[in-house]
């Protein structure tokens, strides 16, 4: 395919243009995947608008009483508060719509972590092997055995337990909240291995063709052939886990909100459910919503990812 | 078959001890349990400190302190809770069996049901039955697994009564359906459907994805055109080549399960050791967390043990070398 088109096309530009352009007439013809970019583009769109859209302002600080508290406590979904009120007397609804920046910010944040980490990984055991993949893989390993889940919280709570939470960085006019940052990056530091396996699986598979061997003949140097030919026809797949570790990460963060070692100053939609879990009998309203809201937001990074993995590694498909 | 199983138990050794190094470094770089305390307890003197220190033996150097823990656990001793002074074995003891029960119910029943699914859905590809099929497991793998506790006990313990929403056992003589064994049962059912629903998912992706594979072989082929009846061909040849790489993913997934059981367990209040980990780690109780870390380790080597002996039997090509 990839000789056809650059002899139709002279301009090496031409050529991956319209090999993405492929894959996008690929991609538009899948349903499934089509949902799942509406999906995403929608949660994107709340998760810069929200803060305009919510029907209340955000909770400033844990304790303080608000503006928007009319000592409307546990009042189920009505007209005034459309998803309800919770045990604190906040709008679901509006905790939803504020809460979504902070899901989009662990999934991206993690996931440009972690693909970074196994990137870099991936790529010298892929690319040496020898004794570096042995040990490398060796070190991906324990940590695929190693029950993460149990370092995850431990890391989090100790690290969380005195320093900066509460605080928050300000970066380029955004505040990013400390303790919600910490989190994301205990995650990154343990979801690297599975992607970092991948990407060496890939490196094997590419270093072995004609063009590589070609590029090394011509004088091309490690870096060269690494980062200028190899890692851009390994792109798609890239491009496809990335996609499922966004999904992944946003689960993770909710399920380590909902276990209590989250950042109790940042209403994630885990805190949500954490903070009504035990009057869940009677504010079910505010464990429905919000864990609604994972789900849909969860579900079209994963529809994309599927979809994307269609379109752009079609052998896969038949 | 016995002596391979040896060697796997003495492969199994090293992988231990390095976890148990990993481990315990890991504990010791999160943080000074002491400090902890004195950050908690803001006017303790430094006296007591220093005597809480020599108490736990938190003044030796870091090799030794290792190689005491380590010879302690050799002979299953934990040591004593930071948190109300119990020795860690008490805590622990009761609280394996009832995470291996849910584990293993639900693990049984997930590759049950998983497998027919699977197949019936490899069978006739991008079917409207099958894309009902893989969409519905990837809603599966979507779903947050304690949301989709919380669902069920709002619906089906809170709006219906039909089962209980927590524990492992009806309590305070009221016991489910009138018969200890009903009861257990009750207790069961609603966790065990979560843990089902979730793997069930995962299991279904990827039996999917092989059996596809399998089904275009040329060996497939073959069986079908010397007449075999399509039940044949799929459940008595292709199927076997299906089901290995899922094993070898099921033993690293059975991993995650085990340690995944927090989640459930702190949902439906399950006295098992996920839960007690979830506790413990708020109370920063390292002797507890080291102790369940380790069991839960060695519980997974065994699950990846039980693995490979059925893989094995599963696919004779593999040779016990």
């Amino acid at each position: 395919m990839k000789t056809e088109n650059s002899a139709l096309n002279k301009t090496p530009k031409r050529r991956s243009a319209s090999q993405w352009a492929v894959a996008w007439r690929r991609f538009r013809r899948n349903k499934a995947g089509v949902a799942g970019l509406i999906i995403v583009l929608a949660v994107v769109f709340v998760g810069i608008f929200g803060d305009f859209l919510a029907p209340y302002p955000a909770y400033p600080n844990l304790g303080a009483l608000t503006p928007f508290n009319h000592g409307d406590v546990r009042t189920p979904p009505s007209l005034k508060y459309p998803l309800g009120t919770d045990v604190g007397g906040t709008d679901v609804l509006s905790d939803i719509l504020h809460g979504t920046k902070y899901a989009l910010y662990v999934g991206v944040v993690v996931t440009i972590i972690t693909m970074a980490i196994a990137i870099v990984v991936g790529a010298i055991a892929g690319y040496f092997g020898g004794w570096v993949d042995n040990v490398l893989m060796r070190i991906t390993e324990v940590f695929l055995v190693f029950p993460s889940l149990l370092f995850i919280l431990v890391f989090v709570k100790v690290l969380t337990v005195g320093a900066g939470v509460g605080s928050s960085i300000n970066f380029l006019g955004l505040s990013i909240p400390m303790g919600l940052t910490i989190v994301v990056l205990v995650l990154a530091i343990f979801n690297w291995p599975g992607d970092a396996r991948m990407i060496r699986g890939e490196f094997l598979r590419v270093r072995e063709l004609e063009f590589v061997e070609a590029e090394r003949a011509l004088g091309a140097n490690n870096r060269r052939i690494i980062f200028r030919h190899i890692l851009p026809n390994i792109l798609s797949s890239i491009i496809v886990v990335a996609s499922l570790t966004i999904a992944y990460a946003i689960l993770l963060e909710a399920g380590v909100s909902f276990l209590g070692f989250g950042d109790v100053n940042t209403v994630t939609w885990g805190q949500i459910l954490e903070n009504n879990f035990s009057d869940m009998r009677i504010v079910w309203w505010a464990e429905v919503f919000p864990g609604l809201a994972i789900l849909i937001t969860v579900f079209g990074f994963n529809l994309l990812g599927d979809g994307l993995s269609d379109a752009l590694n079609p052998r896969l498909r038949d | 078959m016995f002596r391979y199983i040896i060697r796997r138990l003495i492969y199994m050794i090293p992988v231990l001890i390095g976890i148990s190094i990993i481990a315990f470094i890991t504990m010791y770089a999160a943080g000074d349990p002491i400090a902890l305390i004195k950050a908690g307890k803001p006017n303790i003197t430094q006296v007591t400190l220093e005597g809480l220190k020599r108490y736990y033996g938190l003044d030796k150097p870091l090799p030794i302190q290792y190689l005491s823990w380590l010879s302690n656990i050799l002979q299953l001793n934990f040591g004593n809770s930071l948190y109300g002074g119990r020795p860690v074995n008490d805590i622990i003891a009761p609280r394996i069996w009832p995470t291996i029960e849910l584990q293993v119910v639900s693990l049984l029943i997930a590759f049950a049901i998983s497998i027919p699914i699977a197949v019936q859905s490899a069978r006739k590809p991008y079917s409207k039955q099958d894309v009902t099929i893989t969409s519905l497991s990837l809603f599966g793998v979507s779903m947050p697994t304690f949301w989709f506790g919380l669902i069920l006990i709002i619906v089906f313990s809170f709006s219906l009564g039909w089962f209980p929403s927590a524990g492992s056992q009806g309590v305070a003589g009221f016991v489910w359906w009138g018969n200890p064994l009903l009861d257990q049962i009750a207790h069961l059912i609603l966790p065990v459907a979560v843990l089902v629903y979730v793997s069930l998912a995962q299991n279904i992706r990827l039996i999917r994805a092989n059996m596809l594979e399998v089904l275009r072989s040329d060996y497939v082929l073959a069986a079908r055109a010397s007449g075999l009846s399509e039940r044949k061909v799929v459940y008595g040849y292709a199927l076997r080549n299906a089901i290995t790489p899922a094993l070898t993913f099921l033993g690293i997934a059975l991993g995650g399960m085990i340690a995944g059981a927090p989640m459930t367990e702190y949902v439906f209040s399950w006295p098992g050791l996920g839960r007690q980990y979830v506790a413990s780690t708020i109370n920063l109780d390292f002797p507890t967390i080291m102790g369940i870390t380790m069991i839960i380790t060695v519980m997974t080597l065994i699950a990846n043990l039980i693995m490979d002996i059925l893989y094995v039997y599963i696919d004779p090509r593999v040779r016990i070398r």
